[in-house]
């Protein structure tokens, strides 16, 4: 591997890894149900950019994989499973989630301050990139407020997808190849099963609840 | 090739049960493969106790069997079996009263033996990676189960099941990462691998930094699916929603597996950075545990929901026995593992004879005078209840008293004073509960109990099995708990 090669990487990572926090803060704010799917595709795309940029400049074959499974799995796969299932229900667009949108906004800003003074003490850890572990964080505590902040259960999948990334990205930048294989396809597997069974617990909720308000299951106390 | 014919056994039953069409083949397959298990396991706990110190490795290292997988893996197997046993007349009762569909009745078999199969991976793989991804597993194939009966309340406990799972793998999985990183001692090059015993091996060279925060993330993360408080909100939903069988898996041996997982990371940072930090968490977090769960027992109003909080108690008694560090208390601590995995699920076999007999699982439907109207549950009940309050002469009772005397010969007295208060206060709510419950005249016209053979077998072996071992525990059955517990110290 060449230095220069593998500075002009670590740019390009710390550029990509920035718009996925763009993304994210989109997310937060983004109120019709079809774009947020979108938009976490683009999210995943730019994970699966960021690993066939290591790929490319460490000549790593196994990143490669790592990229192609993710465009296959979270770009196509799971926002056309999500999209299909909101086509089958017919539920209504609006995310209406709990706190409005200007202070979720704000809130997802405080958040992402927090992120870098949590990560700052390991940031010398980092192996890609810079900040890209802050961004990671960021990525986690955003998408936990998202799932809190909002009722509808395809929403909070979605919130919990967008924390996986973050994970995932967190896996890249402190371990410069990922981990190994076998973990990440099975990672890969489980990501993947694990949406097709909410998609069947939603299809469920739905069909007895008459809604997809997760804020209505508040039967079961202590 | 034991390992893999271990985890292959309730694989192929749960596929061959895809396609099985007889219910009688369906219910055989099941318990056939659950019995090879047990046989196996017990194979395995031959092996593994006639070379201590040793582990059986197959597949290159992949699959690795020391003496704490062994016991897990006998654990799973003995419950397992017990559940394959009491399903069947159960759901017949249940497919009898249109309780179930056909369809359901269908993917309770066979997602039972794909549960299983994870749970068996988790103790079984020695990547610490595809431990995850099969604590995971377990997780989606339960989800299933407990919303099997597709009620609103069943839904909603899914739900909140799969959520609070799914956030807290997510944070599990992230501290396997930060686990993964530290490793990395040789900056530039590639690992060689990410199995558990490669990494003891040279945790003294691991980064001290990463690898506290990774015990964290992995503590919140392994303990939300262990029940861990104040992680355990989905619990108590979970396993009362979720249909007897189930109920019994996942608190008999489900929250063990998260437990086992949490072990092997509480080893490796023990190793890393000494005992301290990861034993003292563990020591919080076990002793939150078991003093939140006794005033929800007292207060509790559901047969299910009050045995799922013994069951958040229990596993704070094994937490904190394994924080406090002392071989007594660690050797406790494993003991009670299997007596909990032993009694548990009668409990919840008997709440499900109740419920089909009542329709409800609220104390105060049920009425009193269970003795009168429900003869041989009721017997095995208060048997049970007995046991799992630590009353002689069932091993709690001794698996307790090793953990508090531990503690008083360890210098830890206090918290052996919190662990006697906290249990005292369970002992109170579960025998008010059930005396009130299980005594008295019979209230209304209650039907009489039909009970078959193998739902009986089901309840009073595994208490059969539990009294002997308390009167008479084998020499190699000690000898292997004692290796379990020597590997938690760190001595493997």
């Amino acid at each position: 591997m060449n230095p220069l090669n593998v500075q002009t990487a670590s740019n390009l990572i710390t550029l990509l890894a920035s718009f996925m926090l763009v993304l994210q803060l989109l997310l937060a704010v983004q109120s019709m149900l079809v774009t947020n799917i979108r938009l976490f595709a683009l999210q995943s795309l730019l994970l699966a950019a960021i690993a066939a940029v290591v790929g490319y400049a460490y000549g790593a074959w196994h990143v490669y994989v790592v990229a192609l499974l993710t465009i296959i799995g979270k770009v196509f796969f799971l926002p056309w499973l999500l999209e299909r299932l909101v086509r089958q229900i017919k539920i209504e667009q609006e995310v209406r989630p709990f706190v409005n949108m200007p202070a979720s906004m704000l809130i997802c800003g405080s958040l992402t301050v927090l992120a870098y003074v949590v990560a700052r003490p390991i940031t010398s850890l980092e192996r890609l990139g810079s900040n890209t572990l802050a961004v990671a964080i960021a990525l986690l505590l955003t998408g936990f407020f998202l799932m809190i902040n909002r009722r509808k259960a395809i929403t909070q999948v979605l919130a919990l997808l967008t924390m996986e990334n973050g994970v995932m990205l967190a896996a890249i930048a402190l371990t410069t190849y990922g981990m190994p294989l076998v973990v990440e396809i099975g990672i890969f597997f489980d990501v993947v099963i694990a949406v097709m069974v909410l998609g069947i617990l939603v299809f469920r909720i739905r069909e007895t609840f008459a809604s997809m308000d997760v804020s209505k299951l508040n039967q079961l106390k202590w | 090739m034991l390992l893999t014919f271990i985890l292959c056994a309730p694989l192929l039953a749960g596929l061959l049960n895809l396609f099985a069409r007889p219910r009688r083949l369906v219910e055989l397959l099941n318990l056939a493969a659950f019995a090879g298990v047990l046989f196996l396991a017990l194979e395995l706990f031959h092996a593994v106790v006639a070379a201590p110190g040793s582990a059986r490795t197959e597949w290159g290292e992949f699959l690795r069997a020391d003496a704490l997988s062994a016991w897990m893996v006998l654990l799973i197997a003995a419950v397992s079996l017990a559940t394959s046993l009491y399903a069947a007349p159960y759901f017949r009762r249940d497919l009898a009263g249109a309780v179930v569909s056909e369809r359901r009745w269908r993917e309770f078999y066979v997602l039972t033996p794909l549960f299983a199969t994870g749970m068996l991976l988790v103790v079984l793989v020695n990547n610490l990676g595809v431990m995850w991804i099969a604590v995971e597993a377990t997780a989606l194939s339960s989800v299933l189960l407990v919303a099997l009966y597709n009620r609103q309340t069943s839904l909603e406990a899914a739900w909140k099941y799969v959520m609070l799972g799914g956030l807290g793998l997510v944070l599990a999985l992230f501290g396997t990462i930060l686990t993964y990183a530290a490793a990395i001692v040789h900056p530039g090059r590639e690992m060689a691998s990410f199995n558990w015993s490669s990494l003891l091996a040279i945790a003294p060279q691991m980064d001290h930094h990463l690898m506290t925060l990774a015990f964290i993330f992995v503590l919140v993360g392994y303990g939300t699916k262990a029940g861990l408080a104040p992680m355990h909100t989905w619990l108590p939903d979970a396993h009362s929603e979720a249909p007897s069988p189930t109920s019994a898996m996942l608190s008999g041996v489900s929250l063990k597996i998260a437990l086992y997982a949490l072990l092997r990371f509480h080893i490796l940072t023990s190793a890393c950075l000494g005992s301290g930090v990861s034993c003292s968490l563990l020591l919080c977090f076990g002793l939150f545990s078991m003093l939140l769960a006794g005033p929800f027992i007292l207060m509790q109003k559901n047969l299910k929901r009050m045995l799922a909080y013994s069951s958040l108690e229990h596993v704070g008694l094994i937490c904190a026995a394994v924080g406090m560090n002392a071989p007594l208390t660690i050797f406790g601590a494993m003991l009670h593992m299997g007596c909990h995995a032993l009694t548990k699920p009668v409990l919840f076999f008997a709440a499900g004879n109740i419920h089909q007999q009542y329709h409800t699982l609220d104390f105060r439907r049920i009425g009193s005078g269970l003795m009168r109207s429900m003869p041989v549950t009721a017997l095995l009940l208060t048997l049970a209840a007995v046991a799992i309050c630590g009353m002689p002469p069932f091993g709690l009772f001794v698996s307790e008293l090793m953990v508090i005397a531990g503690g008083f010969v360890s210098q830890q007295a206090w918290v052996s004073v919190v662990i006697l208060v906290s249990l005292i206060i369970v002992f109170c709510g579960v025998l008010n509960k059930f005396s009130g419950m299980l005594l008295g005249p019979a209230s209304g016209a209650a039907p009489r109990e039909t009970l078959s053979v193998c739902n009986v077998a089901a309840m009073s072996l595994p208490l059969a099995a539990l009294m002997l071992f308390t009167f008479h525990l084998p020499d190699s059955l000690r000898k292997l708990m004692e290796q379990a517990a020597a590997i938690i110290r760190g001595s493997p």
